[in-house]
Parts: C-alpha cells; sequence; structure tokens
C-alpha cells in the first residue's frame, strides 16, 4: 500500500499547503501540529501508576481563512477538546496551534488576551451560557466592557447594532435569558460572541439544542454573518447532515484522531475511511425508502472503545467491518495520508469500505 | 391490515380493514393543564388506530403535544394536567376510566414507556439486575427471585448487553449511553406489551448508537408484534423507522398519512414546511434555508380557524382559513391516502413537490 501513496506521510499539516494555493482558497489562519492533550483522572493501575486519559492523540489540521471548518464525530472522539485547545482555553499536553502563523504558546498574558478577542466561541446550550440574571444588552456589552473597547454610548450603540443584526430588539435588550425562546437565546449567544467582531469563531454545536425550524432560522444567520463580516468558522457537530450542508471542509474525528479529512464534495460522496463510510451511512435521510436504506447499512459492530483503554493501532479495528481482527490494523496505527488531492484519510485499506457500501446518499425519490 | 398504502392512524369509520381489532384505538383524546385563568390545550380531540406490528412515528416541533399525547395514552398525566375527555382502547378494552390500580396493571404489561433520556429510568444507585428485577417482579410477584434474576439476564441478552449475566451487577454509570437505553428498552418489553410509546429514544444517541436501537425495536415488532409509537422531531427517524406518521401541530395530528406520503407528498403546508427547513446540502446554492416564521401558537388562546394559519404561507390572508377549523380531509395521493386537516387539501394534494 505505501509503495503507491501519492503524496509523503503527513509531514505538513494536512490542508495547509498546496491545495490552499492550487485552488485559490484562503491562507491558513488557524493551525494545530502534533496536538496532543492528556487528562490525568483519579484512578491508579495496580501499581499504583496514575492514569492518562488521551483525549486527543497526534492531531495535525489547518483552518483557512474565511471557510467553515467542520469538526464531527460521535460524543467522546474529542473534537470539544479540540476547539478549546485551539483557543487556548485549554492547554495542550504537546504539540503546537498557531494562529496566523503565531505559536500560541509563546505568547505572552496580554497579548493572548489581545488574541482571544479575535477568536470566539458559541457555545451548544443556550439555556446554561447565559447569566440569568444579567439583561440581553448586558450579556452582549459585557465583552466590550471586558477589552475596554468605546466610552459607554458607544458601547451601547454597538451592542444594539448587533443585537439588531441578530435579529433582536432595542426593547428586548432589557430583558433577561428566561424571557427569551431557545432560538432567541442562541442568537444572544451569537451576538455575544459576535460583538467583538473576531477573525474565528469556534461554533460548538449551537443548534443541536433547537427545533428543527428554529435550527434552520439560527443557520441562516449564521450564513448571513460569515459573508457580512468575512468570518472563519469552526463547527462542531456531531450530526452529519448539517455540517454538509454548512461546511467546506470536515475532519472526522474518532477516539481523539482524525480518521479523514477532506472536502465536503469528497467526505460525502466518496467518504475513504470505513468509520465514515458507517458514519455517514448511519444518519437519517428525511426522504422516502428509510427502512430499505437502513436494512443496506455498514453498522459499526459494538461500542466505542474506551479512551482509557484504547487500542494499539487503529483505533477503530475493534469496531471495523473492513480491519477487524486484521493483524496490521491491530498492530499498527495507520498514518493520516493524502489519497487523492484533497482528501486525508488514516487507513490501511481506505476505501474499501466504500465499494461494497450503500451510497451515503440515496437517489432522492425511492418508491418503497 | 392489507392494501398498497396502509392507512392505520384513521379516524373511525374511515379505515379499510377495520374488521382486524386494533392493537390500540385512541378516541376524541383531550387533555388540558390548568392553572388560574390559564387553560392550556395540549392533546385536542385526537383520534386514530394502529394494528399489530405498526410502527408510528408522531412528529412536530416542541410544544405541539407529543409527549402529552404520549402520558395521556397511559394515564401518566399529572395535575395540573387533566384528560378531559376520550376513550383509549387496548386490545378492545377501554383503559380509560380504569382506576389507578387497575391501570398500573396494565402500565408496563401491556403498554410501555421508552423515554428519551434514560437516566430517567434507572436509579443511578441500585444496580441494573435489581432494576430489571423489580420490573418484571411488579407484573409477577409470584416469580421467585433466582427465576427472575435468569429472566433479567435473558432480557439484556435480548437487547444485546454483552455478557448480561456478569453486567447484571454493574451500576447504571458503568454502562454507555446506548446501553443504557436499551436496558430502558429491555424493562419495557419485559411483558411482552401490545404497544410501546417511545418518546425520542434516540435523540440523544450518537448516530451508529441510533441504529442500534432502531434495530432492536426491529426486531421488537418482528418478534412480539408490538405496535410502535415512535415520537421524534427527527424526520429522518420517522423514514427509518416508521410505516405510518401522524404531524402534530398545536395539539392536533395536522396530516397522518403512510410513511412514503409524507415524503413525496406532503400535503399540510405545516408537514411542507417542515421537512423544507431541514438542512438539504444539495438545496445549497438556493440560498438560505426556508425557515418557519413565527411561533407554534400559544395552546391557551388559539387562533381562530386554522390554528397554523398565522404562520402558514398558504393561509396567511385567507378569509377562510382565519375564519373556520379545517375539517379532516380524507385525500388520495401518488403514495397513497391521508389525512389532511386543511382547507386547500384536495387542491395541495397535485401541486405539492418536495
Amino acid at each position: 500500500m505505501s509503495a503507491e501513496q501519492p503524496a509523503p506521510v503527513a509531514q505538513t499539516v494536512p490542508g495547509a499547503g498546496s491545495p490552499a494555493a492550487s485552488n485559490g482558497a484562503g491562507a491558513p489562519v488557524l493551525e494545530a501540529e502534533n496536538l496532543v492533550k492528556t487528562f490525568e483522572i483519579r484512578s491508579e493501575d495496580r501499581f499504583g501508576r496514575k492514569l492518562g486519559v488521551t483525549v486527543l492523540d497526534d492531531i495535525s489540521l489547518a483552518v483557512r481563512k474565511g471557510e467553515s471548518f467542520g469538526l464531527v464525530g460521535e460524543s467522546g472522539c474529542g473534537k470539544s477538546t479540540l476547539a478549546r485547545c485551539l483557543l487556548r482555553l485549554l492547554e495542550p499536553t504537546a504539540g503546537t496551534v498557531r494562529f496566523e502563523g503565531q505559536d500560541l504558546a509563546e505568547l505572552g498574558r496580554e497579548e493572548l488576551r489581545a488574541m482571544r478577542r479575535r477568536m470566539q466561541f458559541v457555545f451548544q446550550d443556550p439555556f446554561a451560557s447565559l447569566d440569568p440574571r444579567m439583561t440581553a444588552g448586558q450579556i452582549v456589552e459585557e465583552p466590550l466592557l471586558v477589552h475596554e473597547i468605546g466610552d459607554g454610548a458607544e458601547r451601547r450603540a454597538t451592542m444594539l447594532k448587533m443585537l439588531a443584526d441578530v435579529g433582536l430588539t432595542e426593547e428586548q435588550a432589557g430583558r433577561r435569558p428566561h424571557a427569551f425562546s431557545g432560538g432567541q437565546r442562541q442568537r444572544i449567544g451569537i451576538a455575544r460572541a459576535f460583538v467583538l467582531r473576531p477573525d474565528v469563531v469556534i461554533l460548538d454545536e449551537p443548534i443541536s439544542a433547537l427545533d428543527v425550524s428554529v435550527q434552520a432560522q439560527v443557520l441562516n444567520l449564521l450564513r448571513r454573518l460569515q459573508t457580512q463580516l468575512g468570518l472563519t468558522y469552526v463547527f462542531i457537530s456531531h450530526d452529519l447532515a448539517v455540517a454538509e450542508y454548512f461546511c467546506d471542509r470536515v475532519a472526522v474525528l474518532y477516539l481523539g484522531q482524525v480518521m479523514e479529512f477532506s472536502s465536503r464534495e469528497l467526505l460525502f460522496r466518496k467518504p475513504l475511511h470505513p468509520y465514515s463510510v458507517s458514519l455517514l451511512s448511519a444518519v437519517p435521510v428525511p426522504q422516502a425508502g428509510g427502512r430499505s436504506r437502513r436494512a443496506k447499512r455498514v453498522q459499526p459492530i459494538g461500542e466505542v472503545s474506551s479512551v482509557v483503554d484504547r487500542p494499539k493501532g487503529c483505533p477503530f479495528e475493534p469496531r471495523c467491518p473492513v480491519g477487524r481482527g486484521r493483524e496490521v490494523c491491530k498492530g499498527e496505527r495507520p498514518p493520516l495520508v493524502e489519497h487523492a488531492p484533497g482528501q486525508w484519510a488514516a487507513c490501511h485499506f481506505a476505501g474499501e469500505a466504500t465499494a461494497g457500501a450503500t451510497p451515503a446518499k440515496p437517489p432522492s425519490q425511492v418508491p418503497s | 391490515m392489507s392494501g398498497p398504502a396502509p392507512m392505520p392512524a384513521s379516524p373511525p369509520g374511515d379505515s379499510p380493514g377495520a374488521s382486524a381489532q386494533p392493537a390500540l384505538s385512541v378516541r376524541n383524546l383531550s387533555t388540558v393543564f390548568e392553572s388560574p385563568g390559564r387553560t392550556v390545550h395540549a392533546v385536542r380531540d385526537v383520534s386514530f388506530d394502529m394494528r399489530p406490528t405498526e410502527r408510528l412515528g408522531v412528529v412536530g416541533e416542541s410544544g405541539s403535544g407529543k409527549s402529552a399525547l404520549a402520558l395521556s395514552i397511559l394515564g401518566l398525566i399529572e395535575p395540573p394536567g387533566r384528560v378531559v375527555g376520550g376513550e383509549i382502547r387496548l386490545g378492545g378494552r377501554d383503559i380509560s376510566k380504569l382506576s389507578d390500580r387497575a391501570l398500573g396493571a396494565v402500565r408496563g404489561n401491556d403498554i410501555a414507556l421508552v423515554l428519551q433520556d434514560p437516566m430517567s429510568a434507572l436509579d443511578p444507585v441500585r444496580t441494573i439486575g435489581r432494576q430489571v428485577v423489580d420490573a418484571i417482579a411488579v407484573h409477577e410477584p409470584e416469580l421467585r427471585r433466582a427465576a427472575a434474576r435468569k429472566r433479567a439476564a435473558e432480557l439484556l441478552r435480548e437487547v444485546d448487553i454483552p455478557q448480561a449475566e456478569r453486567r447484571l451487577d454493574d451500576y447504571p454509570h458503568q454502562y454507555s449511553g446506548g446501553m443504557r437505553q436499551r436496558v430502558a428498552i429491555a424493562m419495557a418489553i419485559a411483558h411482552n406489551p401490545s404497544v410501546l410509546i417511545a418518546d425520542e429514544p434516540t435523540t440523544a444517541l450518537d448516530v451508529t448508537t441510533q441504529s442500534q436501537v432502531l434495530a432492536l425495536l426491529d426486531r421488537l415488532v418482528e418478534q412480539h408484534r408490538t405496535a410502535v409509537i415512535l415520537i421524534t422531531h427527527n424526520l429522518g427517524i420517522v423514514s427509518d423507522f416508521c410505516d405510518s406518521v401522524a404531524v402534530m401541530y398545536a395539539g392536533r395530528f395536522v396530516e397522518t398519512s403512510g410513511v412514503d406520503h409524507i415524503f413525496l407528498s406532503p400535503t399540510h403546508p405545516y408537514s411542507e414546511a417542515l421537512l423544507k427547513c431541514v438542512p438539504n446540502p444539495e438545496r445549497l446554492a438556493e440560498g438560505p434555508l426556508p425557515a418557519i416564521t413565527g411561533f407554534p401558537p400559544d395552546l391557551s388562546q388559539l387562533p381562530h380557524g386554522c390554528s397554523f394559519q398565522p404562520r402558514c404561507p398558504v393561509g396567511k390572508d385567507i378569509p377562510e382559513c382565519r375564519g373556520q377549523t379545517p375539517q379532516p380531509h380524507t385525500v388520495e395521493g401518488p403514495s397513497g391516502a391521508a389525512i389532511v386537516e386543511c382547507h386547500f387539501a384536495e387542491q395541495r394534494i397535485g401541486e405539492v413537490k418536495v
């Protein structure tokens, strides 16, 4: 397999190099290189050694300016930890994070603070992430205060303008979170993140707590603001349909490692990694004929392995419809390799699961 | 029930195969939540039938009355809520007039419930085994402990818990989310209920776990002839699992049909809007998602006429929609019949394309 690899084993940060230049997309704005994050857990093994949980295991990727970069995977895959390390809300155990080429670890307190202004976060739960004692206006104005931007009148004007941008009125600025619906609260969370005019916004499951009809409104709002303000998004989602709709490029994570990383078109039309294949085929599509589609699915076997007791080789091997039990998969961790221009996969048998699998996209009208 | 398009959840008299006894028959069910000066009409005069093995999906936004409907059928509505009218027949037997005690014997035995959060069905400080044994013993008090434990292990095996015998002694936190949901299902099916109501059973789960739970429900339907009501806000799940679907809005079933109909020719403007606001990558070029404007109505102050009218792209300014409550219309679409509560049902059935 290694003899016919089109690109050398991932020495550069995937997605940062030539593809960016060749298709004219933006330069990398946020890069992670060999990022590792280990949490110490309380329990000890039988020899009294502390156990560590490796939540991010050697992750390298680059987010380009102006794109929507998707991080997808199931619970516990490390997507939220990765996002937090990217903003240095969490200190990585090893590896480098660069923002516009600047190593975040080399920044002093003040510099980091200034940098933070340019990177913001929107949280999943619009109920838990807003202080119930503050009014919507105060919530949105607070970041301006913290960063000492403008005087009182200017701050208020900026706040009102921002609220108007997300579709809330001046009268609503005086209300507290409980007076708002879930969708409106998420708008407040978005206004709070965007009021500082950041360059990069990390959206951690921004719509999964909302009703479908409201999800559409919030997605539309995020799209409009992105175009208006020229923002870069890192979009975390467990919902692949939403990621496909919203993101330009997507990284699929499993047990803290990147399984596949590519443009939306390639990932959703021709996934290479067996995990991507099973993840994609598991997404229920709201179209006729779902039951016959489901019957043909490639099902992963069993459950996600524990991060404490992670497999030595490929993390997906114990569940993999292709590689389960194969020596190479059990023994060797596959490197993330560029298999087609702009499509990276970490699999010894990349592409094999695709051949026999049902296409992720069914024909639009299936008589059942 | 036979025929190419099963029309299960249909009002009395309309159902073509009415000879077979339905597993569940709900007539004119109404539930309110009362507080001083305010009455919320959560379920408004809902009627439907389900045959054995039928899989009915109930979809709608939060606050549409989906969960209130489930709790009303199970007799689990608590004050200030109250079932104010209607009849619920389970295998021909009217359970809506039963005493709490008699209903307790039916619940868990003939009809059971699975909730979104499996932890709400499990006690965190007792072992899985004890809880499953209890679920069995409630309705079989004469069963000896050892026999009940053996049956509990069988149940866990049935829901694919590996090393079931050994894992009986684990506590809920030692199980993953998907396994807990399967245990909750195991407890619900301990007595082979003829009807299982599953309220968002897969919403808290990852997609790969989701399909495992659906596969488990499949087996349940096939092996025990259980009828399943699947309450969900996810239309994809409806397509994946159900054979009939009811779209709920403001406490009513506004469109009821076989499952393909709703995806191929949704007739009620609300059903169409619900489908269209799901992100569809193929529509990326068409600009913003067609979101539904406005909010679901306040169920204590329902608008005159059609309850969807204030948000409806079709009926917004039409006097008929504002003035008259639409009656159920039975329409025949390309993928079978549907019952639609819309003044424009007949007109729309030929037009709507998704």
